[in-house]
């Protein structure tokens, strides 16, 4: 039995605003999410990267006691992304009790901040009563599968719960994930996304590995750069989406606003090594997931590039587009508004996607200024285009090996 | 400590720890307030630091089942009373 799955809610907390009214202005506009690093007192005083792509304006949470006692900053990020794409479909407090609907939610490894606080006291320490300021709750606020669980408790959903970890396509496989549960029909519906706080020690990880943008400290804004001639890598950020996936019938009977349909979802390994990026193994994914949504890869209009701004990872990108999908569709990378949201990079560039299709623009790649000749074999975007979008893919790839595609239409 | 040190003792940590005002002496804390597992550790840490001794395991597992601020007290008190026996 395989059957459609279509988005009936979104909303997402991102370095250029929060739902999508803020998010369509900045994509418009061309705003850069992308801030100075905020000193912490422990790392980052050591990082040449001192650029992040910063949630930096309030969010006003309304969660019980009950609830914020097992929540980190990252579940606070996916319940209130969670809440509003639960709101947004309309589905009834029965339906969401009943067990048909289930949670696909992931973040890189729960919350850093919460572990960095157990692992300050756990080695500062000096007598039990101090160990003893670990509280019952830390595990459960920092554990990897911290947002999905906390979601399920704050709206009492009984299904089947996902919480893939597999670092920057944590969010794309949340969603494709929930895409297959109700594909398959083991569940009518699936929230699905992903989160992530923000976290010095993860830009210390890239830029211990060199892999961090360092020459437009004093720009932040002007970083980063995919596909372009200067760019010099990434830029962590933080963030969080969620989405509403449910089975088409159910959807349409119900009356829901279909904002798109997933058409298709690729995954697969790069088999060998767990860094470098691998145009065999992301070129094989693209294949697949054009396969899987039954489509000819000519009907990809629009391809939102994982396009990290990383010297390699962009040229191998770009080459495996041009392979599978030729100059056809146009190419964006959106990292260059938000940075790299980490695990919720796929749940963001899946929503930020939808809102260009509703309304008819694709925006462009910004700072990309001069196309690196290593990447021209693509359609790149450069301004801002009204154009209507019918069928885009959302790639993601993970530290790992792990390449995924994404494949949404939008609705008649 | 009296009964109502006691009594307003642990109101205070409801209060301020638990978020919950004023709860009713016979009240179901996990009905009325969502109290659960969770808060009952955090609860048995604060009532170390109330009475300024470690509870043992065995001390601990018999306040799993409390219900009730009245069954809360009532605990505290044997405890007092057992702490008293021993020395």
């Amino acid at each position: 039995m395989e059957r459609r799955v279509v988005i009936t809610a979104a909303s997402a907390i991102t370095p250029i605003g929060h739902g999508k009214k803020q998010i369509v202005e900045s994509l418009l506009s061309g705003k850069s999410g992308i801030m100075p690093l905020r000193e912490d007192a422990m790392v980052s005083s050591f990082i040449h990267s001192r650029v992040y792509g910063t949630v930096n304006y309030p969010i006003e949470y309304d969660f019980k006691r009950a609830h914020r006692k097992t929540m980190g900053p990252v579940a606070y990020y996916a319940c209130q992304a969670a809440k509003e794409a639960l709101e947004q479909s309309g589905l009834t407090h029965d339906f969401i009790t009943s067990g048909k609907l289930g949670v696909s939610f992931g973040s890189i490894h729960g919350s850093p901040t919460v572990q960095r606080d157990i692992y300050r006291i756990f080695f500062n320490a000096k007598d039990k009563a101090e160990y003893q300021s670990i509280g019952a709750v830390e595990y459960l606020k920092s554990m990897v599968h911290t947002t999905a669980v906390n979601i399920t408790k704050m709206f009492g959903i009984t299904g089947r719960v996902v919480s893939s970890g597999t670092a920057c396509t944590t969010g794309s496989q949340a969603i494709g994930f929930g895409y297959e549960a109700i594909k398959y029909g083991l569940q009518e519906a699936m929230l699905c996304g992903a989160a992530d706080e923000y976290d010095t020690t993860t830009v210390a990880v890239f830029d211990n590995l060199l892999a961090c943008s360092t020459a437009f400290n004093n720009e932040p804004h002007r970083t980063p750069r995919p596909f372009d001639k200067l760019r010099d890598g990434l830029v962590v950020g933080e963030g969080a989406g969620a989405l509403m996936l449910e089975e088409y019938e159910f959807a349409k009977k119900r009356g829901a606003n279909i904002i798109a349909e997933v058409i298709g979802f690729a995954c697969n390994n790069n088999g060998g090594d767990l860094i470098l990026p691998n145009l065999a193994g992301i070129t094989q994914t693209l294949k697949l997931g054009v396969e899987n949504a039954k489509i000819s890869p000519q009907e990809v209009d629009l391809v939102s590039a994982h396009a990290t701004a990383t010297k390699m990872g962009d040229i191998i990108e770009a080459q495996a587009i041009g392979a599978v999908f030729g100059e056809h569709p146009f190419v964006i990378g959106l990292k260059s508004y938000i940075g790299h949201t980490m695990a919720a990079c796929g749940a963001i560039e899946t929503i930020m996607t939808i809102y260009m299709m509703e309304d008819g623009f694709i925006a462009p790649t910004i700072n990309l200024e001069e196309i690196d000749e290593r990447c021209t074999m693509v359609k790149h975007v450069q301004k801002v285009l009204a154009q209507p979008v019918k069928t885009a893919a959302i790639q993601n790839f993970a530290f790992g090996g792990v390449n995924t595609i994404l494949l949404i239409r939008k609705p008649d | 400590m009296t009964r109502q040190e006691i009594e307003q003792e642990i109101k205070e940590i409801f209060r301020r720890e638990f978020e919950i005002e004023n709860p009713g002496f016979d009240d179901d804390l996990r009905e009325k307030y969502e109290f659960d597992s969770i808060d009952a550790i955090e609860l048995l840490l604060e009532i170390e630091r109330m009475l300024g001794s470690e509870l043992t395991q065995e001390e601990k597992k018999q306040a799993m089942d409390i219900r009730t601020i009245n069954q809360i007290c009532d605990y505290i008190e044997r405890i007092i009373q057992a702490r008293k026996t021993a020395a």
